[in-house]
């Protein structure tokens, strides 16, 4: 008898019995009724076709759920509905206003380890189906997260030639320098221009300022691209890095990405997605 | 007056149309014509989208895929902003769909581009582990039907009075118009993709279904 115990089955057992005997008792009382009982009381003037009716008084109980009804139906039609009628929309806005005022605060200055499981989260949604789960490029479908944002990154660029983000100086030639060349620029880059302060090769680094005068032509002295002619290599390996693309999209020499500035990351995510990205390349 | 609208059967039932009716009035007036406009910005599809539309259709890609995405947070997070009437101004018929065996693809435009459909309709797999969405190769070896395309638009223009041909909005002109216009935009899409037949096909002036399709998801936007 365990179904038993559960409530909703004991109240339903409860109301068909109750149905069952006040069914059982109200016909008991009509049937023995109409044995005994005659017609009598006062007859309405109306009469239709012989059949008359009884001026009978109208029981309160059931005369004030009638009149409440009626007021009510009154208040509902003119006023209930067209003033506080329920809308879809309503419903949305108040569900994005709960769930911000619930995670604004809690993410408003989020730790490594969280933007790092935020940004994972973030990545196999949107970011995966292009870069692969694991942001190999899927065989060079996508470029490969891997290889990518770091002193290597910088010197395949510098060799290759970069497509760009329809910055106004437009895209980068391949073969600007030599390889040797290209790898003491992207030691300089890394420990002095960006904001990652540390070479793989910092034997390279004074060998790479000299030469930083072919990118600061684009780049600026500073590197900082002159006020968004050029991306912004200060940036180069950190997350902003990561959130300057989502923002400008990209069109590459593997395929175009999209932009991600249409509102569905916030800036919290698009750091996270940064810190996730920048992680992966070694 | 009740007695009077007893012994009047048509005024009758006059009263319980109006009364009946009010919940409609009330529900659907206020802002219906407001939300059956086309929202600023959406516009009519090309020739080109038009072509790729009818193939959406006859691959039956909205039994799995729908395109309608809800007011819930849960689907504004993964899709974009959730769907308004007027964006379907100009969807005969609307392609909303009652399944998602796929994810929605109202604004798929936004976050898939050219080559990644091009790998993703030769063979899903590659890209998304698991689907199980199967492969449209087909769509590589079909030519596009431009003239039943351009029918189409043709036949809106005309009969619904859709804004081809005017400012800021697509161009349509005469049939050799359109297939030139419509040329030139399958170049874009085609200088974006990779595979050699297809390329080769579209110097021959031979469009492929699978250009069509493409430019017809990029505009989902």
């Amino acid at each position: 008898m365990n179904w038993l115990n559960d409530n909703v089955n004991v109240l339903a057992l409860l109301g068909a019995a109750a149905i069952l005997i006040l069914t059982i008792g109200v016909s008991w009382k009509y049937i023995q009724q109409m044995k005994t009982d005659k017609s009598s009381g006062e007859l309405t003037k109306e009469n239709w076709d012989g059949i008359g009716e009884y001026k009978n008084p109208l029981p309160i109980g059931w005369a004030l759920s009638f009149l409440g009804t009626m007021v009510w139906a009154l208040w509902y039609f003119f006023a209930g509905y067209p003033l506080n009628s329920y809308s879809q929309i309503g419903e949305y806005n108040d569900e994005v206003k709960s769930h911000t005022k619930q995670f604004e605060s809690k993410f408003s200055n989020p730790d490594k380890a969280t933007l790092m499981a935020m940004g994972e989260g973030v990545f196999l949604v949107q970011c995966a189906p292009c870069h692969g789960v694991t942001g190999d490029g899927i065989n060079g479908k996508a470029a490969n997260l891997e290889q990518w944002g770091n002193e290597e990154a910088v010197v395949h660029a510098i060799v290759n030639g970069a497509k760009g983000s329809e910055y106004p100086l437009g895209e980068m030639p391949a073969g600007l320098l030599d390889e040797q060349s290209a790898k003491a620029v992207a030691a300089f880059m890394m420990q002095e221009i960006s904001s990652v302060k540390k070479s793989k090769n910092p034997a390279l680094v004074e060998e790479g300022r000299a030469l930083w005068a072919t990118c600061s032509a684009c780049h600026g002295e500073d590197g900082k691209g002159m006020e968004g002619s050029a991306p912004n290599l200060s940036h180069y390996g950190t997350p902003q890095f990561v959130v300057n693309v989502l923002s400008t999209g990209k069109k590459g020499a593997i395929g175009n990405m999209p932009k991600f500035n249409d509102g569905r990351l916030t800036n919290v995510q698009k750091t996270a997605v940064g810190t996730y990205v920048s992680s992966l390349a070694k | 007056m009740f007695h009077w609208l007893e012994k009047n059967p048509f005024f009758f039932a006059v009263g319980v149309f109006l009364v009946i009716a009010y919940a409609g009035v009330v529900t659907i007036l206020p802002d219906f014509m407001e939300s059956a406009r086309p929202v600023t910005g959406t516009k009519p599809y090309t020739v080109l989208e038009l072509a790729g539309r009818q193939i959406y259709i006859k691959d039956s890609c909205n039994a799995c895929h729908s395109q309608l995405v809800r007011p819930f947070k849960s689907e504004t997070d993964r899709y974009g902003m959730y769907s308004l009437s007027g964006e379907y101004a100009y969807d005969r018929p609307f392609l909303w769909g009652s399944k998602r065996t796929g994810p929605d693809l109202m604004r798929v435009g936004n976050y898939r581009t050219t080559d990644w459909h091009e790998y993703h309709m030769l063979a899903p797999q590659s890209v998304v582990p698991g689907s199980i969405m199967p492969a449209y190769k087909h769509m590589f070896k079909n030519n596009t039907d431009i003239e039943t395309a351009y029918a189409e638009a043709l036949t809106v223009k005309k009969v619904f009075n859709v804004p081809y041909d005017q400012p800021d909005m697509p161009k349509l002109g005469t049939y050799d118009e359109a297939k030139k216009a419509l040329m030139e935009e399958a170049a874009l899409i085609v200088a974006d993709m990779k595979d050699p037949e297809v390329k080769e096909a579209f110097k021959r002036g031979e469009i492929k279904e699978i250009v069509a399709i493409i430019a017809y998801l990029n505009s989902l936007k």
